[in-house]
């Protein structure tokens, strides 16, 4: 090999490299922030609402939105982010068409529906959480399927200035996180789950299992939680909760968990799946195996999947409430702190459309946390199937 | 040609020790003993139940395994078989959420969707020039991003299908003391039972191990390989349709990520079943039992209380490793063996034989 | 330059690519062009292309390893529950769990040289079998909280704005190309993966460098796995799950050939960057995850189709003589 082509062999690599940090590189010190880290020179973006969303739970000083609800209306368009667990679970257009709606109420552009494909994968999120703080949204809509790990993500998102709302599933320890808009009392929950199995169990109560979604899921680890404090008191001492198996909320494993559950489990009578994928899968299973008579199927489920088990008698009853009005709950709150309308505080109070007057209190459900309480369960039988 | 010396090596006394034969019989006496151990370590194992669990269960493996099979024989892979499944299962349910046809109309209907989906990939390997392992990877990812698109995030809900779609699984064909024969079960065994048939007694079916054997060495005699490996390849999609009708039956619910990953199950269960990835040797039978040895394991492992359903995959690796040792040895013992019986047979005839014989002999045997 | 283009005609054609992914990127978001994203291009993807570069190795010997993601898991779940159990230190945790990869890597690395069993179908097992373990000894649990420092190190900046798993790509890239195309050992590789059995007659030991690469990939799978818990906080036993497609996919890409003997450095590094950028760049004008790989699917096939289709138009050649030679291995000539 000639001196020439050596050089140039190793000049390749090296020039292309260049290429491409001279491309990449444009603008440099702009809105840069390297995921997870807090040095940023972005801060001076939107300095208000920087200071605004750092976490509040231990202020118990109340703002000067104390008191009078602020009507939350138009103030131009806001650039947003909805981040959903995954984008193929029914039950997350359905928020999203919520949010659409709020959106149009008040004059803004629909926020970016964009999440992971698949519902399994913990750590999908991440990096649609990295790539919005990159795009300078101005709000962030997020239903965390990854525990702690969206921690330093949504820190990141904070520090630069950008609210992170949560709802349905909210940041366990709060970190990065505004506010929390959650579609029931989280505690609530596992009151009406604990509720739901004595009726469909009876009397002499008997064993049931749960089949929960993600390990990582933060609002089905809270309603577990919930349900099994419910349980502990002495109405509910009948009740045997044998095992608590996970789906990941995708519907092949969610099947092979119910099965496993049953096969493991001969004197089981009722599987309780706080998830909508892990409803029908589960009756699904039932039904496959023909075991409808002896295990019935409940938890939170979407009325239009469940309808033929709702039929078939393997589903006597469950819950749910409304994930649109979730979303267009969430995009008020997200508006009225982007616009700096509301201040994400305890004791702040505003009007949301349609859906009336919230207050923004602390979280009993969190160590640490923000929470708007959307509202009540709606419960679904053969008398009323929802549909 | 290829058939007198395999013939008179056959009349030689080794007919029924073929490799193929001694493998297949060893999986299903593998299969009847780890049933007879579950049936210890579990209570109730024997039980009409559980028969009829695994039989459903094991029908899209089946009919998988046998996609790879067909592909594999050839010296080639498909590795988009998981997202053909999803592709067929969605397209088939919603056309059954839009039309209410009956169980024909959607099997034909799946497996022209995955026989089509097959053909793309028969193109670009056997026309393309495109090595099959590539081809596949670029279509497992292209056929689930149109799947995407199509669906616009929505999910086919089993209320919307028509109401025999989720009772077909149980549909029964007959039952002995509890053990239910169920039509699904009964066509996956039948598809084999076709293809294994075919496989042996037809010329396309030897010239597909030929070409699996000793590829240019088959086009120097003259086979039409690329047409060869072109069906192939839409056979595999057609049975990858086919499975895709099955997944939907068992799913009720379908979203545009069914049937990721079934790809990886499909070739270890061929593996298993005594296919070599080499291609050139292995049959449908053996792709048969392999997927019924891998599925049975998994479904029995969940209810042995001591093992928790953690050690399920852990216990499938060193399966399928095992399966490939032990098929590797038998192989190397029994080539031995059938060289020097086709040697024998060879010195007994012309040189064209001799010529012949080199050509076929050079790496499995094609036979079943 | 015409000369390397017409010797490196892949690598050229990849630079063309690249810089039309670029140029697109630029066209549909105009967040692209900041450093802070050039950065996260690379971090958000950081232990796949890490493994990226061991596989270059393993693919040019004529060999294939699908147990990297599972390994990748593997050693994380095995450092999380030594950490968990409060076993041992945990900087001595993540030194056994780099060592676990290795033995993973060993082991699939003897049974395929002592038994002379296909590397395709060993480490298919390898996949499923360490995955399997992993879950094992996680279960379906997430294990995190680790040491602040540890986390430290997986998230922030280390070498001005690099996070110390870019670092460590760099350097690793740098050393890997050394290794590929200037040393012996790298020669013995492509020469392996062009014919064993021409390699064995040269006196070369095939089955040590084998085994040697097989470990490295093991180890390399390990480091990453550790990697992947820094950065993202959190262990569970589908760490990396899919991630094998992904990372032979960017090898492929790179002009690597699936039947072992040649390849480059540059192009797989081509690849990735082009990978990356299109994951990227269309992730930030909010394009769905499938539809990216989609994208990358098609690049991969026509790749390889469309200098098939152009030199078979330029010589007006018939088919091509063995199109069944999608071969998974090679066979004999």
């Amino acid at each position: 090999m000639t001196a020439i082509t050596r050089r140039s062999r190793v000049l390749g690599p090296l020039v292309v490299v260049a290429l491409v940090v001279a491309a990449c590189g444009g603008d440099t010190g702009e809105t840069t922030t390297t995921a997870g880290e807090a040095t940023t020179t972005a801060a001076e973006a939107t300095t208000t609402a920087a200071e605004t969303t750092t976490s509040a739970a231990a202020e118990t000083t109340t703002s000067a939105a104390g008191g009078e609800a602020v009507e939350i209306t138009g103030d131009g368009a806001i650039t947003a982010t909805f981040l959903p667990k995954c984008t193929n679970i029914a039950v997350f257009p359905q928020a999203n068409s919520g949010a659409e709606e709020a959106a149009a109420e008040l004059g803004s552009d629909p926020a970016e529906f964009v999440g992971p494909a698949d519902c399994g994968d913990s750590t999908g999120q991440i990096e649609f959480m990295t790539n919005a703080v990159t795009q300078g949204v101005q709000a962030i809509m997020l239903s965390n399927n990854s525990g702690d790990q969206l921690d330093a993500p949504a820190q990141a998102a904070a520090d630069a200035g950008i609210p992170v709302v949560t709802w349905d599933s909210p940041i366990p320890s709060a970190t990065g996180e505004s506010v929390f808009v959650a579609q029931v009392d989280f505690d609530e929950t596992g009151q009406v789950m604990a509720e739901m199995a004595r009726t469909i169990l009876g009397d002499d109560g008997g064993e049931f299992a749960i089949l929960s979604a993600t390990p990582d899921a933060a609002n089905q680890n809270a309603w577990i939680a919930a349900m099994e404090e419910v349980l502990a008191t002495p109405e509910f001492e009948n009740l045997v909760l044998v095992e608590t198996v996970y789906g990941n909320d995708v519907a092949e494993d969610s099947v092979t968990a119910a099965l496993g559950l049953v096969d493991s489990h001969p004197g089981l009578e009722l599987i309780m799946a706080p998830t909508t994928v892990g409803i029908v899968a589960a009756a699904q299973a039932m039904e496959q195996e023909g075991l409808c008579e002896t295990i019935k199927v409940s938890g939170l489920g979407l009325p239009e999947e469940m309808a033929p088990y709702v039929e078939s008698g393997c589903a006597p009853e469950f819950a749910l409430w409304s994930f649109v009005d979730l979303g267009y709950l969430a995009y008020y709150v997200a508006y009225g702190i982007a616009t700096e309308q509301i201040v994400a505080e305890e004791g702040a109070a505003f009007v949301a459309g349609r859906m009336g007057e919230y207050e923004i209190t602390a979280d009993p459900t969190r160590e640490a946390g923000l929470r708007v309480l959307m509202g009540p369960f709606s419960k679904y039988n053969a008398e009323n199937p929802g549909t | 040609m290829t058939e007198t010396i395999a013939e008179k090596a056959a009349q030689s006394g080794t007919r029924f020790l073929r490799p193929e034969r001694v493998k297949e019989a060893t999986l299903l006496g593998i299969i009847a003993l780890s049933v007879v151990v579950f049936a210890f370590l579990i209570e109730g194992y024997l039980s009409g139940r559980f028969f009829n669990r695994v039989t459903t269960s094991v029908v899209i493996v089946t009919l998988l395994a046998a996609a790879q099979a067909l592909v594999i024989f050839s010296r080639n892979i498909d590795l988009s078989v998981g997202s053909i499944v999803g592709v067929a299962a969605y397209l088939t349910g919603d056309f059954l959420a839009a039309t209410g046809q009956g169980p024909i109309v959607a099997m034909l209907v799946a497996t022209v969707v995955g026989a089509i989906l097959g053909s793309v990939n028969g193109l670009l390997v056997a026309y393309g020039g495109v090595p099959a392992i590539i081809v596949t990877l670029g279509t497992l990812a292209l056929f689930r991003t149109l799947l995407s698109i199509y669906s616009e995030g929505a999910n086919v809900l089993a209320g919307d299908l028509p109401p025999w779609v989720l009772d077909f699984n149980n549909v029964t064909l007959f039952t002995i003391a509890g053990f239910e024969v169920r039509l699904v079960f009964v066509i996956a065994v039948l598809v084999v039972l076709l293809l294994q048939f075919a496989l042996a007694r037809l010329r396309w079916g030897r010239r597909i191990y030929a070409i699996g054997s000793n590829p240019s060495a088959a086009v120097q005699a003259g086979l039409p390989a690329a047409s060869l490996v072109f069906w192939s390849f839409v056979g595999s999609g057609a049975l990858a349709g086919l499975a895709g009708f099955m997944f939907m039956a068992r799913a009720g619910t379908i979203s545009a990520t069914a049937g990721a990953g079934l790809e990886l199950e499909s070739v270890a269960a061929a593996v298993v079943g005594g296919v070599s990835i080499l291609g050139g040797s292995g049959t449908m039978l053996g792709a048969f039992l392999g997927a019924v040895f891998i599925d049975t394991l998994k479904l029995s492992l969940v209810r042995v209380p001591e093992v928790s359903e953690f050690w399920r995959d852990a216990f499938l690796g060193i399966l399928i490793l095992a399966a490939v040792i032990l098929d590797t040895l038998l192989r190397n013992r029994f080539n031995r063996r059938w060289s020097a019986e086709a040697r024998k047979a060879m010195e007994s005839s012309g040189p064209t034989a001799v010529g012949m014989a080199r050509v076929a002999g050079g790496g499995g045997t094609a036979d079943a | 330059m015409r000369d390397w283009a017409t010797k490196h005609r892949w690598e050229a054609i990849l630079i063309v690519v690249l810089a039309a992914t670029i140029v697109v990127n630029v066209a549909l978001s105009p967040f692209y062009l900041g450093f802070g994203n050039f950065v996260n291009l690379f971090w958000l993807s950081i232990e796949k292309i890490i493994v990226v570069v061991v596989m270059t190795f393993v693919i040019i010997n004529g060999e294939i390893d699908l147990s990297v993601a599972s390994v990748m898991g593997f050693s994380a779940a095995v450092t999380a529950t030594l950490y968990n159990g409060d076993v041992v230190p945990f900087a001595v945790a993540i030194l056994i769990g780099i060592a676990a990869g290795a033995i993973a890597g060993l082991l699939q690395g003897l049974v395929i040289t002592r038994f002379g069993l296909p590397s395709l179908v060993v480490t298919l097992a390898g996949l499923i079998g360490f995955r399997g373990a992993a879950r094992v000894l996680l279960e379906d649990r997430s294990v995190g909280d680790f040491p602040e420092w540890f986390e430290r190190i997986g998230q922030q900046t280390l070498v001005g704005p690099f996070p110390i798993a870019l670092v460590l790509f760099f350097v690793g890239l740098v050393v890997a190309w050394v290794i590929l195309e200037r040393s012996a050992f790298g020669r013995k590789v492509y020469v392996i993966g062009n014919s064993a059995d021409v390699a064995r007659f040269s006196g070369i030991e095939v089955n040590s460098v084998k085994l040697r690469l097989f470990v490295a990939s093991g180890t390399v799978a390990g480091l990453a796995g550790i990697l992947f818990a820094a950065r993202v906080g959190a262990v569970q036993g589908t760490l990396g799950e899919t991630y094998e497609l992904d990372i032979i996919t960017m090898v492929l890409l790179g002009g690597v050939s699936i039947f072992g003997g040649s390849g480059s450095m540059l192009g797989v590094v081509l690849a990735l960057f082009t990978v990356l950028n299109i994951r990227n760049g269309l992730g930030l004008a909010n394009i769905d995850g499938i539809i990216q790989t989609g994208v990358i699917g098609l690049l991969l096939i026509g790749s390889v189709l469309v200098p098939n289709l152009a030199r078979r138009y330029r010589l007006r050649r018939p088919a091509p003589a063995s199109p069944a030679s999608g071969a998974i291995a090679p066979g004999p000539p």
